[in-house]
């Protein structure tokens, strides 16, 4: 499952002590993959902005791709529309 | 630079957009300066497909490619690239066709494939291009987006490299 969780419940899911999974998250909340937030007694751990901007950069790669693609659609269209001046539209009736 | 008719726009290079609008949902968009019937056509008809879904720059080579553009009618595409041991195929069936305007498709290759529209909107004699992917839920774009991640890396940066190197060429470096 992918949601923001409790420590507590996390170490519950990986079978791990309370004590544990706080140094795991430690590390990770370091490398900014995880963040904090301690709300009365309950600290809620979500996805850190690390993985956001990987998010971010494959939909970026993503856009590339198809920026590439409709380039070349381009190409294909001015073609067309080439034809259809010379052709005077007359196939189409 | 070749010289540009009279009365003749210069044409200005349309931006692409692409975005993650949900949890389950790409959405990308492109404007070009053509009436609606030519972008379907161009995207309808397999041999004008193939001149320029595969980008030079990806190293794939499209092997083949069948479309039967009607309702229920399916479609499948062939892929080479350098990295595959055996060639991919894409394929899946037109859930709706409206001629000139609309595609549904969905991607069947793998179980959590996603849904695709492309709506083709004429203003002005131009062209609003808009394709959403609708996924079937969001561990499945999620999982979509870790994947092709991993499994595309060189295809990336190979087109990384060349829009790069057009970027500067543009700008005169």
């Amino acid at each position: 499952m992918r949601a923001d969780a409790s420590v507590t419940v996390l170490a519950e899911r990986f079978h791990m002590t309370l004590t544990g999974m706080k140094k795991h998250i430690g590390v990770l909340e370091q490398a900014e993959l995880v963040t904090t937030e301690k709300l009365g007694r309950v600290r809620t751990c979500r996805l850190g902005p690390r993985r956001l901007e990987e998010e971010a950069a494959w939909i970026e790669n993503y856009r590339q791709l198809w920026d590439a693609r409709f380039d070349a659609l381009d190409t294909v269209i001015e073609e067309l529309k080439r034809k259809e001046k010379r052709d005077g539209r007359k196939k189409r009736g | 630079m070749v010289a540009r008719r009279e009365g003749e726009p210069a044409p200005t290079r349309n931006r692409t957009t692409s975005e993650r609008r949900s949890d389950r949902e790409l959405v990308i968009t492109r404007t070009f300066d053509a009436p609606a019937r030519l972008v379907f056509e161009a995207w309808t008809t397999p041999e004008l497909f193939k001149q320029w879904w595969v980008p030079k720059s990806s190293g794939a080579t499209l092997l083949s490619c069948a479309q039967d553009v009607r309702v229920g009618g399916s479609y499948r595409l062939e892929f080479a690239h350098p990295t595959a041991a055996t060639p991919m195929a894409f394929f899946g069936r037109y859930v709706e066709v409206v001629p000139d305007a609309r595609l549904v498709w969905t991607n069947e290759e793998s179980a959590d494939g996603a849904v695709t529209t492309v709506t083709f909107e004429e203003k002005d004699g131009k062209t609003l291009l808009v394709m959403r992917e609708l996924y079937p839920s969001k561990q499945a774009l999620d999982l979509a987006i870790e994947g092709m991640d991993g499994a595309m890396p060189e295809t990336f940066e190979q087109l990384d490299e060349f829009l790069l190197a057009r970027g500067a060429g543009a700008e005169g470096i």
